[in-house]
């Protein structure tokens, strides 16, 4: 191969003119050798090459054992996302840009009532309409299916009964919309209409006919769909308490608001086997669902991701309408291609869920929080979705990032006559965490102390455990904390703002990647595969499963390989759309991918590093050891003159067995509790984040502007700051809405009155502040070069942030979400009535003096944050448990050192009479319990 | 969403328009009249009382004139917004209108014979289904109003449109013209207290132009929209008012997005006027009597109690630089 590689077709010469421009015909190959599209090596790139192995970027939370790995090429650069391209050129192919040949047009009827029992469908009218091609009902699929293996209880059609206005009925397949639509008005459905229940309070109650049943494991005959209870710690620290807060909350249901709507494509190819193209976040569990209800075995099912046009949790169940177009693709023998209209994509909603959340907190006389108790009952709709996941997370995100003396929790979730709720970005964490910090700030306001002070004095450090067990690892909770009180100048601001101009403190915590994959033993099946192929031509093939919904993910990918392998970003591509091509992947939830497929991409391309050095080093004889690996170059360490291409060394590498592949896998490392409900929030890493908002509100007209936003989130590591700034403010974006203005809007009658994009109000960019995005680098010990997550965290500390400013504008605590201008006023009305004024101009703007508490708060933070450096950059390495701050010893078992430290997954008897409204549950036994009483 | 099928026609003339909406009244086929199409397409898409006819208005020549006394049916919102030799107050109102993107197709005409809208109406067809269809849309069977039930003779829907109460406070009278003629009256007149029947107009005839009188051109005021969004959002409430520069007797207020019908409120100026012009304590007076005038019902995004209350303050702001 001495001769090198023949260049353009039509030999060596000139490619571009003396203006510059190319000359037709001779395309600008590469230079032999180097691979890539330019001529020469990039001198490296120190400022993105850690302190650790002898670069300059600094590394204030200490080296990362990937260091060794970083060549400077991609990690840490502000990168446009590789399919940015395709979208602003609008030839990304979202679900309904599939055409495929011979198409037909799938249309599914819907039902009229909230609940009813499907007495008879008579089809012969529709199937008599020319043009109609196929139809389908219940009776076509009466397999159950549900995104949680735990929970099964959805059907393609409704079998028996429907469960809310817009539950599919039937479908049919014509060859146009029209005819498809018409055919719509030819079922004849006889129906026997069932007593509906909007109100989740009275989802708790027994009903004649429960939504679902779930035999001897249901709940009396109640609509509830699962229960929780968890107590950790020592009650006894919350009796005679130093300062309490007590909060109950309404929250309206929100929907992720997508752009793109549900959309899918079903064709049997002529092998017979299922080619399913739709937008899914996860298309493992559709690809699961569809073997299910189809019964047929799933590798003749091959599921072709599109791009996903915005998905934040809600294309992420397996959805009835998919395995509606495969039934009558397999009927009518053409594909079919269905599209949701708006309407409908509020009918399958899987929004965050409707909630009435009562908080009480309590901190003893040393401004410790003793205890946190919070009940939150949950509007699930009709179908369980996720919930029986968001029911644990209501309660288990709230552990951290405080350390506790107590830890109550009781959740219910409970099945109404509505479109089901599920997982949305910031996936039951959200709600509870609006509650507990606006709580946090009512109980600093009783004790006369800065609430940022309070909070700093109160972090569980790095390297600690959380009341519920959950391994806390990298911490940037009190960096970021730190950072939004100097960038908003808190200290000039909090409490001195006239009337009507407020600025509040938030801040949040959330998983990066659940602990658990839903389907398999993470010990025995990892959580993410990536698989990895170099060919002749240099460029990279990754094959994963994870899915890009817009959140940067192939980015990601493409990065850290580029990264390892020092190659551009050009030179990788990213194959993720077909399951027959993809290894198995969970997809796109629980904030999973970057923290769990970049590792395991890392691992496959660690092995392809290893094949190039090694070969390198038979070429230039120097150990890999003292080997560089630079811009599409190996060289030796001492003098970069000896070296080797890239290429050269690829193919070296290649000699005997042709394209170089790996596989690498990413598990997480055993961790958590061992009590009913342990894994449920368990993540191998945690992300952080605080928010200070400033808002004007009009007092007169309870209108509120949050004029600006300093965000603060823990990433570990900004892989790409660029992706990780857009996910703040895209976040900023999404919880603003659940804030000031966004609701699903159920009338007296049940039905949702809004289900369109005028009513359903987004803000608007009118209404977006000014949002500074601050990156705060933990540097995570697991993570991928450090990184955890930053797509989900970073919503959460908005929403407490602008309802604690509120307060600061117009010392009113509103405690019902959205605040819409109506909420505002009512409350401005209601004070207004209590006080001496008659003009809410002339209410009187809060104000703070500090308490004695104050300096001591700041002694202990300030206490606490050398130790948490120390902690950071393990230099202490002692073990951290919550609980030390109460002055427990961290090696010995708490319940060995405290009477009554207490870890409980069953209330008491003697507890069930003082449980809260979701507690109820607890009073209900389960059918097995019950016999002889039914 | 599948737009229903009808036939488009294009009359260049205004005559033109009115032989054809003759011929097809003669025929008994039902039509729509069409301007920028940003209200009337998006209610066929949900199939809201689609006709198998409509006539646009966008080819007909010289209907889109633009100057302070005269501003024809087919001017864009968004030209409106400029400074165009525009009454103010109009640009300020135009200006408010939805979104620029809605403004550059919307039209003066369309804006004020907009469809009264309401969350019972304003859906898909599955979802009016599924309650059982109501009286502005109720294909045939007679159903009750959902807003008031129990009542199927009057539609409560209520009218959104940004610009009608400050033309009305600007004394503007409109142009109507049809197979039967012309005929002008005040703007105050043209609506009709029913969210179906909505106006005077009368089967065939359309909105030719607006035109403000000499005296109209003096005057100073200005235009309160209550809305969540600064953008997109139909107003929840709104408040106009006009006024000579140094005479409060001048003073004339409309309201909007409250009933059926936007709405001049002389009896309620006439009171504080008649009782001695106070300054501050006239206008709060105004505003709570204006607040009392109106019924506003729960059919828009916004409770009709928070709606009814935004009056005050809405009626406060209009009114209040009448002060200076």
């Amino acid at each position: 191969m001495s001769g090198g590689y023949r260049q353009q077709p039509g030999g060596p010469g000139q490619t571009t003119r003396k203006d510059g421009k190319r000359v037709a015909g001779k395309q600008a190959f590469p230079p032999p050798g180097s691979g890539g599209s330019k001529p020469n090596m990039a001198t490296r790139d120190l400022d993105f090459i850690p302190e650790s192995v002898g670069g300059k970027e600094s590394q204030p939370a200490g080296s990362h054992i990937h260091d060794r790995v970083r060549t400077g090429t991609s990690v840490g650069k502000e990168t446009p996302l590789v399919d940015s391209n395709a979208k602003v050129t609008g030839q990304a192919w979202y679900g309904d840009d599939v055409r495929l040949p011979n198409e037909i047009i799938g249309k599914i009827l819907r039902s009229p009532h909230h609940y009813a029992r499907i007495k008879s469908i008579d089809t012969t009218r529709v199937e008599a309409l020319p043009g109609v091609l196929a139809v389908a009902t219940g009776a076509d699929a009466p397999q159950r299916f549900g995104v949680l293996p735990v929970t099964k209880d959805e059907h393609a059609m409704a079998v028996d009964k429907v469960r809310h206005v817009g539950d599919l009925v039937a479908c049919v397949a014509a060859i146009d919309e029209a005819t498809a639509l018409e055919a719509l008005n030819l079922f004849d459905v006889e129906w026997e209409v069932l007593e509906p229940v909007f109100d989740p309070k009275k989802g708790l109650e027994d009903a004649d006919e429960p939504i679902h049943w779930r035999g001897k494991y249901h709940l009396a005959k109640t609509n509830v769909q699962k229960r929780v209870f968890q107590e950790f710690g020592d009650r006894s620290l919350v009796e005679n308490p130093h300062a309490e807060s007590h909060g109950k909350w309404k929250m309206a249901g929100v929907h992720h608001g997508f752009t793109e709507p549900h959309a899918v494509v079903a064709h049997w190819d002529p092998n017979g086997r299922l080619q399913l193209y739709t937008p899914q976040q996860v298309p493992h569990y559709t690809h699961r669902a569809l073997s299910t209800v189809l019964d047929i075995p799933m590798h003749q099912i091959n599921v072709i991701r599109t791009f996903v046009g915005g998905g934040f949790g809600g294309k992420s169940d397996p959805f009835p309408h998919e395995m509606c177009a495969a039934i009558l693709a397999r009927k009518s023998g053409r594909p079919v291609r269905i599209t949701f209209d708006r309407e409908e994509v509020y009918w399958i909603n899987r929004g965050r869920h409707p909630s009435h959340i009562e908080v009480k907190m309590t901190a003893d006389e040393d401004a410790r929080i003793s205890g946190f108790d919070i009940d939150a009952l949950i509007d699930g709709g009709g179908f369980a979705s996720f919930g029986h996941v968001t029911s644990y997370y209501n309660g288990v995100l709230a552990t951290a990032p405080y350390e506790l003396g107590s830890f109550h929790y009781t959740g219910a979730r409970v099945w109404t006559n509505k479109p089901a709720s599920g997982a949305m970005r910031g996936h039951g964490a959200v709600n509870t965490r609006c509650a507990v910090e606006v709580g946090l700030d009512e109980m600093a306001e009783t004790m006369q102390v800065d609430p940022i002070d309070l909070r700093l004095a109160n972090l569980l450090p790095p390297h600690s455990r959380t009341i519920s067990g959950f391994r806390i690892t990298s911490n940037g909770m009190r960096e970021a904390l730190e950072k939004v009180r100097k960038g908003s100048n808190w200290d000039e601001k909090f409490r001195k703002m006239p009337l009507g101009k407020g600025i509040g403190i938030g801040c949040g915590f959330f998983i990066s990647g659940s602990g658990l994959p839903i389907h398999w033993d993470p010990n025995r099946f990892p959580h993410a595969t990536v698989h990895m192929q170099v060919d002749m031509d240099g460029g990279v093939t990754v094959h994963t499963g994870a899915a890009d919904i817009g959140q940067g993910s192939t980015t990601a990918i493409a990065q850290v390989v580029s990264e390892v392998l020092a190659l551009p970003l050009e030179m990788i591509h990213v194959r993720s759309h077909e399951s027959d091509t993809s290894p198995v992947d969970l997809g796109s939830y629980s904030s999973r991918v970057t923290f769990m497929n970049a590792n395991a991409a890392i691992r496959a391309a660690l092995e392809i590093r290893e094949q190039l050095l090694n070969a390198a080093w038979e070429i230039l004889g120097y150990h890999p050891n003292n080997l560089i690996m630079n811009d599409r170059r190996i060289y030796y360490k001492h003098d970069p003159a000896i070296g080797v291409s890239y290429l050269k060394a690829l193919h070296k590498a290649q000699e005997d067995k042709g394209a170089l592949i790996a596989s690498g896998a990413y598990r997480s490392p055993p961790m958590g509790g061992v009590h009913k409900g342990a894994a449920a929030g368990l993540a191998p890493a945690y992300s952080f984040s605080a928010y200070v908002a400033e808002v004007d509100v009009d007092v007169e007209t309870g209108m509120i502007q949050c004029t600006k936003v300093w965000a603060a989130h823990d990433c570990g590591k900004a892989l790409n700051p660029l992706a990780v700034k857009g996910q703040i403010i895209g976040s900023c974006h999404m919880g603003l809405g659940q804030v000031l203005s966004e609701k699903m809007v159920y009338g007296r009658t049940g039905h949702l009155q809004n289900a369109n994009l005028l009513d359903y109000k987004i803000p608007s960019v009118h209404e977006m502040p000014h949002v500074e995005p601050i990156i705060v680098e933990s540097c995570d010990p697991e993570g991928p070069f450090g990184a955890k997550e930053a797509g989900e965290g970073p919503l959460l500390p908005i929403l407490p942030a602008v309802v604690n400013a509120v307060y600061d504008a117009i010392g009113i605590r509103l405690r019902t979400l959205p605040l819409t201008p109506d909420v505002v006023f009512k409350g401005i009305e209601k004070t207004l009535k209590a006080s001496e004024f008659d003009d809410p101009t002339d209410l009187p703007s809060p104000t703070l003096e500090f308490s004695s508490m104050q300096p001591k708060l700041v002694a202990r933070a300030q206490e606490h944050r050398i130790r948490d450096k120390a902690r950071q950059r393990t230099e202490d390495t002692s073990p951290y448990v919550n609980g030390v701050l109460f002055g427990f010893d961290p090696t010995l078992p708490l319940e060995d050192q405290v009477e009554g430290w207490r870890t409980a997954t069953e209330p008491d008897p003697e507890q069930l009479a003082e449980l809260g409204l979701a507690g109820r549950a607890w009073l209900k036994k389960e059918q097995r319990e019950m016999e002889g009483e039914n | 969403m599948l737009m229903p099928p009808f036939t488009l026609h294009n009359p260049t003339t205004v005559e033109e328009a009115c032989s054809l909406a003759g011929m097809l009244l003669e025929k008994g086929e039902a039509f729509d009249w069409v301007a920028g199409g940003t209200d009337l397409l998006p209610n066929y898409k949900w199939h809201l009382n689609p006709k198998p006819h409509v006539i646009s208005l966008a080819r007909i020549e010289g209907v889109d004139t633009l100057s302070l006394h005269e501003i024809g049916c087919m001017a864009r919102l968004a030209d409106l917004t400029l400074e165009n030799g525009i009454h103010p107050l109009i640009v300020e109102a135009a200006g408010k209108v939805a979104s620029s993107l809605i403004r550059r197709n919307a039209t003066l005409g369309g804006n004020i014979c907009l469809d009264t809208r309401c969350f019972w109406y304003n859906q898909g067809e599955d979802w009016r289904r599924s309650i059982d269809w109501c009286h502005k849309a109720d294909c045939g069977t007679g159903a009750d109003c959902r807003v008031i039930p129990n009542q199927n003779t009057l539609c409560v829907a209520t009218y959104q449109g940004d610009i009608a109460p400050t033309l009305m406070v600007l004394d503007a009278e409109v142009h109507l013209i049809g197979p039967n003629g012309l005929r002008t009256l005040a703007l105050v007149d043209f609506y009709q207290l029913d969210g179906k029947k909505k106006n005077v107009l009368e089967e065939g005839e359309f909105l030719l132009k607006v035109t403000l009188s000499e005296e109209s051109a003096g005057r100073t005021g200005s235009y309160q929209k209550l809305r969540v969004r600064e953008s997109w959002d139909f107003p929840e409430a709104g408040v106009a008012a006009s006024w000579h520069p140094g005479d409060v007797t001048s003073l004339q207020i409309a309201t909007t997005a409250l009933e059926s019908i936007p709405r001049c409120h002389p009896e309620e100026v006439a009171v504080v006027l008649e009782a001695g012009w106070d300054g501050m304590a006239s206008v709060k007076a105004l505003a709570a009597g204006i607040r009392k005038s109106v019924q506003p019902v729960n059919n828009t995004s916004l409770p009709p109690r928070y709606r009814k209350s935004m009056v005050r303050v809405l009626t406060k702001r209009a009114v209040e630089n009448i002060l200076e």
